[in-house]
């Protein structure tokens, strides 16, 4: 009997050391609602726009309706400009290793196959020169991109719908070409749906992007490698409609879901951390969320519709 | 023993669940889409229905059909376009985005306001700003009620309605045959007497009622169709034709009698309306095949075809449809028995005009003639009077064109309203 009771107490000791481990593993990273991204008269109701994080100099680009907001690191609007711009439609923003801001956006002319155009403008947003894209492989010649990331001296100009991503050098000279659909070999039915819903590129270099109709997050390493993860399924962890793709510092992965409305955080191995967040419309809780991104003092900024704005989170680890 | 059974079922239910986990296919694939893209089994939305997510079910179905990337199975730009920029996706039903676009311009006494939400259907999306018909209740010349148009009043989310049995003899049902791919394309498989493919873009038959069946449609059965392809633009850079068909077997029906399930009176049948369902006159086929631009009547039947202007091939014979729906080279125009339907002057979607026409009608010229003599579209930024302008930019123009340039229309300008590719009274 004496001996039962020792085991027992032994089991218990046990299941009370490994409980809070356990808990832990479940949850070691969190966020926290901190604020939308707003103007001195209040909250600014963007649905879906485009974003973009200056890590250098810790401010938010804003894109939407061919304005360009931008942000401090408290989320208060301190500069805009496009609005008088002739610049077409713009679609997205980045910036190079000078602080100069690159404008991708639509020009409409004999064709809108071909018609878009890289303006590169001041820290002011003055256009000061037009970057074409040149020695672009004819096979590539209706290729129109709808993002653009600047990296390392190279510009990374990706079509979500072809999934094509082609780089050049910061004058806009071809170096490769990344004809992503026939790398991630799909079955044929597969290949009927397949288009990136977001694109992004991590600190290693690695091109982040999700298919939705997937249900799959991939990404590419510079070397061409392909891996992916996901599932569908609305328990955590599982995609339902799987939109925006980012990475942090630490190389964890953010994928937002549409329809779960949830913010997924994933290691760099692919394992599923937490979630946070979820469908609402009130301060904190997400209507469709669209992009999401990260900036280097682990607030996570995302789109939504709605017209409920950016809202900002603040991710702590254990 | 007990523990055994209990063992292989569990077992047998893991096995199960990784096997379904392992299998990938392209999302609606004709029938009903994987389950966890709409509805959400452990995280729904609080007092929503089905386990939706969405606020309603349009919103549910935009989460995948509206993005700012053009093309594909998109059919809204989103987020909308600002003032003075243009929807971009060219989808063949038109883009949602239109009905955004409220324009309003200097007119006689006063200004002249035309209101976006003349632009299309009015689907009910709360999450993407798209809000319920205030100028009709029930549907113009029907009395399906404007509160609940969503885009399954028109299509069945769970894409039920197939096609069984082949391409040529065939029949319409909602069972009696697993769906084993889309039915909207010219590449869509020939199904076999145990096959069958969804639907022309899964859009809803007999019998049919949205929302679990508190609202039912009188739907006289689908109507048919094949696309060059699968998610295709009508990129005006290239000759695109969707191949409209005739239907005429059990469950399915014409294209003027589909619409007419909500548009009843403006069916011509034993109305004074324009001709629906009705096969082209002699004149009509001519002028099609001769019409180029305004006074302009030199062209070649044979590739007179214009996506502007579409009518339906006088077949519900998917041998026939499928190889006249091609994108890349231009294609013949009618023949006799080929019939104009209301997608002759309708997008199904929204368009950039008023009543959702394919051209705009509120002006006699769609294309004027800059200083130098070219062609160009009138718009708030050229200078062009404000009657003809309308409010939009020439590149809103251009856009509402399916991104033709106002050079397609002839090299000097002056396009009148596209009535008469038909009628050729210009």
């Amino acid at each position: 009997m004496r001996y039962r009771k020792k085991q027992l107490l032994i089991i218990i000791a046990i299941v009370l050391l490994v409980l809070p481990a356990a808990t832990a593993k479940a949850q070691p990273v969190k966020g926290t609602y901190l604020y939308n991204l707003s103007s001195f008269t209040g909250t600014i109701s963007f649905s879906w726009p485009r974003i973009f994080v200056d890590q250098e100099r810790n401010e938010v680009y804003v894109v939407y309706q061919n304005i360009i907001r931008v942000f401090n690191a408290t989320g208060m609007e301190v500069y805009s400009f496009g609005d008088d711009l002739d610049l077409g439609t713009i679609v997205d923003l980045t910036l190079d290793q000078d602080g100069n801001i690159l404008l991708l956006s639509y020009k409409w002319s004999e064709t809108i196959d071909t018609g878009y155009e890289i303006t590169r403008c001041n820290y002011r947003g003055e256009p000061k020169s037009i970057i074409a894209v040149k020695n672009l492989p004819p096979q590539y010649s209706k290729f129109l991109p709808n993002r653009m990331v600047y990296r390392e001296g190279n510009l990374y100009l990706a079509s979500l719908v072809t999934m094509v991503v082609v780089v050049t050098d910061s004058d806009g000279v071809f170096k490769e070409v990344y004809d992503i659909l026939p790398m991630l070999e799909l079955e044929e039915k597969e290949k009927q749906d397949a288009m990136m819903d977001a694109f992004s590129i991590d600190k290693d270099g690695d091109f982040l992007f999700t298919i939705p109709p997937l249900f799959r997050a991939y990404k590419i390493t510079p070397d061409r490698k392909v891996s992916y993860f996901g599932k569908s399924g609305s328990t955590p962890g599982k995609f339902n409609i799987v939109a925006g793709i980012a990475s942090d510092e630490r190389g964890n992965i953010f994928v937002v879901d549409k329809l779960k409305c949830a913010v997924m955080v994933y290691d760099k191995n692919f394992n599923f951390l937490n979630q946070f967040s979820s469908r609402g419309w009130r301060p904190g809780f997400l209507i469709a969320p669209e992009d999401v991104v990260v900036d280097r003092e682990d607030r996570v900024y995302v789109t939504q519709a709605g017209n409920k704005g950016i809202s900002v989170f603040k991710v702590t680890y254990n | 023993m007990k523990a055994l059974k209990l063992s292989l079922v569990i077992l047998a239910a893991a096995l199960l669940t990784i096997g379904l986990s392992g299998m990938a296919y392209a999302f609606h694939s004709g029938g009903v889409a994987d389950c966890d893209g709409c509805h959400s089994m452990h995280a729904p939305k609080t007092g929503g229905t089905a386990l939706l997510q969405g606020t309603d079910y349009s919103s549910t179905c935009l989460n995948c059909h509206a993005n700012a990337a053009t093309g594909s199975y998109h059919v809204m730009t989103y987020p909308f376009p600002g003032a003075g920029a243009a929807p971009i996706d060219y989808n063949v039903g038109g883009d949602f985005a239109w009905l955004q676009k409220t324009y309003t311009y200097a007119g006689h006494p006063s200004s002249v306001t035309e209101n976006g939400q003349d632009h299309g259907h009015n689907v009910i999306a709360a999450d993407f700003g798209l809000t319920v018909d205030s100028n009709y209740t029930q549907s113009p010349g029907g009395t399906f009620p404007s509160a609940k148009l969503a885009c399954n009043s028109c299509h069945d989310p769970h894409g039920k309605y197939r096609r069984i049995g082949g391409d040529t003899t065939y029949t319409i049902a909602t069972s009696g045959a697993p769906i084993i791919a889309s039915g909207s394309s010219n590449t869509s498989p020939v199904p076999t007497a145990t096959q069958a493919v969804g639907s022309y873009r899964l859009l809803a038959g007999l019998n049919y009622s949205q929302d679990a069946g508190t609202t039912a449609i009188s739907y006289p059965g689908v109507p048919l169709a094949s696309a060059p392809g699968y998610g295709i633009a009508e990129a005006a850079a290239i000759a695109t034709r969707v191949a409209y068909g005739v239907g005429t077997v059990s469950g399915s029906t014409t294209w003027g009698h589909w619409c007419g399930a909500c548009h009843a009176t403006f069916h011509s049948t034993g109305n004074y309306v324009h001709p629906i369902d009705q096969a082209m006159s002699s004149t009509i086929i001519n002028n099609y095949g001769s019409y180029v631009s305004s006074g302009i009547m030199t062209g070649t039947a044979a590739s007179s075809y214009l996506s502007l202007v579409p009518f339906a091939t006088n077949s519900g014979d998917y041998a026939v449809l499928k190889p006249l729906a091609k994108q890349g080279a231009p294609t013949a125009g009618p023949n006799s028995g080929d019939q104009v339907m209301c997608l002759s002057c309708h997008r199904g979607h929204a368009s950039g005009f008023q009543s959702m026409l394919r051209w705009g009608m509120n002006y006699e010229f769609i294309t004027i003639a800059d200083g130098s003599g070219n062609a160009e579209y009138p718009g708030t930024d050229n200078g062009a009077a404000a009657s003809a302008a309308q409010g939009r930019t020439s590149a809103e123009w251009q856009a509402a064109y399916y991104g033709r340039p106002a050079s397609a229309f002839g090299a000097s300008g002056y396009q009148r309203v596209l009535c008469n590719k038909c009628h050729a009274q210009d």
